[in-house]
């Protein structure tokens, strides 16, 4: 397949740099006190989110998970709407009573986050399902972990979209550990896309910190599932630098893993293809980063002047 | 004589013990005074790459390469072997292949850090041919055995598929396969007689040498490495082959539907493509499974040993065995050589006749 253009592969970069950026900013107002609930950060796994969003139309749809910060931005959600509802105001994209779990934005195709583990397979099998329907071209992506790669849930959305041929792409997002259990606790595989032959679908395995290996496959996959060939399984090995939730000790990780996969950092590893390949300037490069360290310093503040929701909100909006 | 009578190698089956992998013996490990060495490389990843997705590339799950393992190391008992040293890997698959069975040998697992990249077999074959194994059966495609052979390139391999494009390792039941590697190992028979010795090319820049490729070296019109394979052919515009046949898959079957050229035969073929129109031959190639394409020939050269072939264009990348790998930056020249004494490689079917015809498995 021909290389992405420029335009692409910069903007790519600064989708990275917007997430690891706004998932920092989490980190310090968590730790801070100024995040109510819980939070769990995407840094680390940049590539995944940026590299297949980067492949969808305004008009895709993804689902998501309870670590759904990266795909939302990658998927273009607003910073300011996303970070007032992770600081619980009613700016935010939920009005303040969701929180970083359940963000949402159906105008670009955001079907939502997911506090349920193996909650966004059957979703995005209705989607995609809909899009079959109603005859548009529109593709679904469903990004789950390899936690979720164990729930009924996720094995009933592989079987259906196959049976039925669902323009669907499942985005195995493996960072090796479901909560605090290591993957060789939980499954006698290694690798998840094997478990795609059951259903009769392509599986591969990609590097996940590598945005460009993300996006040639997922490039390959959507446009399958546009053109009516059915789903696709694609397993994106990463790791998740900070614990599962914020707070976490991580106490079942050897720290040197940890360094072992900081040393694949995706942003950098990036950075160096885009300046060796002479597709970017370095110049061009920081004023991307400046320029999404302010769009982040801007939401933040927005968060922070906006109002918390009323006590006579909070039965707004509940349908049952 | 062909036979090295002075390794004093016996191959009986014990009255009582038709099958089973403690069922033979032999002289070697009986006197305990010579360790036989096999060493084994699996690569828990081959077989698992975007060809799965762009064509109807094979799926190789870890589990069929468990019960490969197994079958491999019944052979290289019951061909005497009484060792083994093993490459880890992050799925355990040596070691969970000896789980359901008793090997009466020596096993070791090799003390190495693990990168979980090519790496680590580059790492391991180096150490196992430091460390002296008679030979080494690798369990991968293309690629897996082109790391192996970078890290050891006196050892004899015995490449045994679990990869996509399979022209250099081959398809074969893994308890002969295993049979024969122990049968090399012992070292009764000369490498000449049991072993290809097959040319491979090697790739340099600026008149350094960089890097191998076994089979083939695909010039890719791109700037980056991705997903790895190749697959559109719109981008490769110039090709070199250190071997090529009719009947095999990838990018050396558009080679092989011009010429047939033998691993062992001191030549190689390079190829400049272009678009397929009315003023060129035009090959239609299986250069994945299940996916053909169609490519101009606009120049066929014949490659000498050691003879310089220049690669065309910059920057480009160079795609080694069917993966992008080798970067050539703007202004840098590559170019690809033939070398002749590229690699031993293990002939399954002549190490049998040979054994059969000295009555090795006949009481």
């Amino acid at each position: 397949m021909k290389s992405p253009d420029k335009k692409v592969l910069l903007s790519m970069f600064g989708t990275m740099h917007k997430i690891r950026a706004f998932e920092t900013a989490c980190q310090e107002f968590f730790a801070a006190g100024k995040i109510p609930g819980f939070v769990h950060l995407y840094l680390g796994e940049e590539a995944v989110a940026t590299g297949a969003c980067a492949t969808l139309r305004k008009t895709d749809m993804i689902t998501s998970t309870h670590r759904g910060h990266g795909h939302c931005l990658a998927k273009g959600g607003d910073l300011k709407f996303m970070m007032a509802e992770i600081f619980g105001r009613k700016t935010g994209y939920c009005k303040g009573k969701g929180g970083s779990m359940h963000i949402a934005d159906v105008h670009i195709g955001i079907l939502g986050a997911n506090g349920i583990v193996g909650g966004g397979g059957p979703l995005a099998a209705g989607a995609a399902l809909s899009s079959k329907y109603r005859k548009s071209d529109t593709v679904t992506v469903c990004f789950f972990g390899d936690g979720a790669s164990n729930q009924g849930t996720t094995q009933e959305a592989l079987n259906l979209a196959s049976a039925w041929k669902l323009p669907l792409v499942f985005i195995n997002e493996n960072n090796g550990y479901g909560i605090s259990c290591p993957q060789s606790k939980s499954m006698a595989i290694t690798d998840i896309a094997d478990r795609a032959s059951a259903y009769d679908m392509p599986g591969v395995v990609v590097d996940g910190n590598d945005v460009l290996a993300v996006y040639e496959a997922v490039s390959e996959a959507v446009n399958r599932a546009r053109q009516g060939k059915g789903p696709s399984l694609l397993e994106c090995k990463t790791y998740r630098w900070r614990g599962h939730f914020e707070g976490d000790p991580t106490v079942y990780r050897p720290e040197s893993e940890l360094k072992e996969w900081m040393a694949k950092d995706p942003i950098p590893r990036f950075a160096k293809k885009l300046l060796d390949s002479k597709q970017a300037t370095q110049a061009e490069l920081d004023a991307i980063v400046g320029g999404v360290k302010k769009e982040v310093e801007e939401a933040v503040a927005f968060a922070e002047s906006s109002p918390y929701p009323e006590l006579a909100d909070l039965l707004e909006d509940v349908y049952a | 004589m062909w036979l090295d009578e002075s390794i004093p190698v016996r191959f009986s089956l014990p009255a009582g013990h038709e099958t089973g992998i403690d069922c033979v013996s032999s002289a070697i490990s009986q006197e305990g005074d010579v360790l036989l060495t096999v060493g084994i490389i699996a690569n828990p990843v081959s077989g698992k790459d975007i060809r799965r997705l762009v064509a109807y590339g094979s799926v190789f799950d870890n589990q069929e390469k468990v019960r490969i393992i197994r079958r491999i190391l019944t052979g290289l008992v019951a061909a005497g072997v009484t060792r083994v040293m093993y490459m880890p890997d992050s799925q355990c698959m040596v070691s969970r292949a000896l789980e359901n069975i008793e090997a009466p040998m020596e096993v070791e697992e090799m003390d190495m850090h693990m990168e979980n990249t090519q790496d680590d077999s580059i790492h391991a074959a180096r150490k196992m041919e430091a460390a002296g194994v008679s030979a080494i059966v690798v369990l991968g495609g293309d690629g897996t055995s082109r790391a192996v052979r970078k890290g050891a390139p006196n050892t004899p391999l015995l490449p045994v598929s679990t990869g996509t494009n399979n022209v250099f390792p081959a398809m074969m039941e893994a308890t002969v396969a295993g049979l024969a590697a122990g049968i090399v190992a012992t070292g009764r028979f000369p490498l000449e007689r049991t072993c290809c010795r097959a040319s491979i090319l090697d790739v340099y820049i600026d008149g350094e040498a960089v890097d191998i490729a076994l089979v083939d070296v695909a010039v890719y019109d791109g700037m980056f490495t991705g997903s790895r394979a190749v697959w559109d052919m719109d981008m490769v515009p110039q090709v070199f082959f250190s071997r090529c046949r009719a009947d095999v898959i990838g990018m050396s079957a558009v080679g092989g539907q011009l010429e047939r050229i033998l691993p062992e035969e001191p030549r190689g073929l390079a190829l400049d493509l272009c678009p397929p129109s009315t003023d060129v031959p035009v090959v239609t190639a299986a250069i994945a499974p299940g996916r053909f394409a169609s490519v101009g020939i606009m120049r066929r050269v014949e490659m000498l040993p050691g003879q310089d072939c220049p690669v065309t264009i910059s920057p480009c990348l160079l795609a080694v065995d069917g993966e992008r790998e080798v970067e050539v930056g703007e202004g840098r020249r590559a170019s690809v050589r033939l070398n002749p004494d590229g690699v031993w490689v293990i002939d399954v079917p002549k190490v049998m006749e040979l054994a059969r015809s000295a009555g090795f498995f006949v009481s």
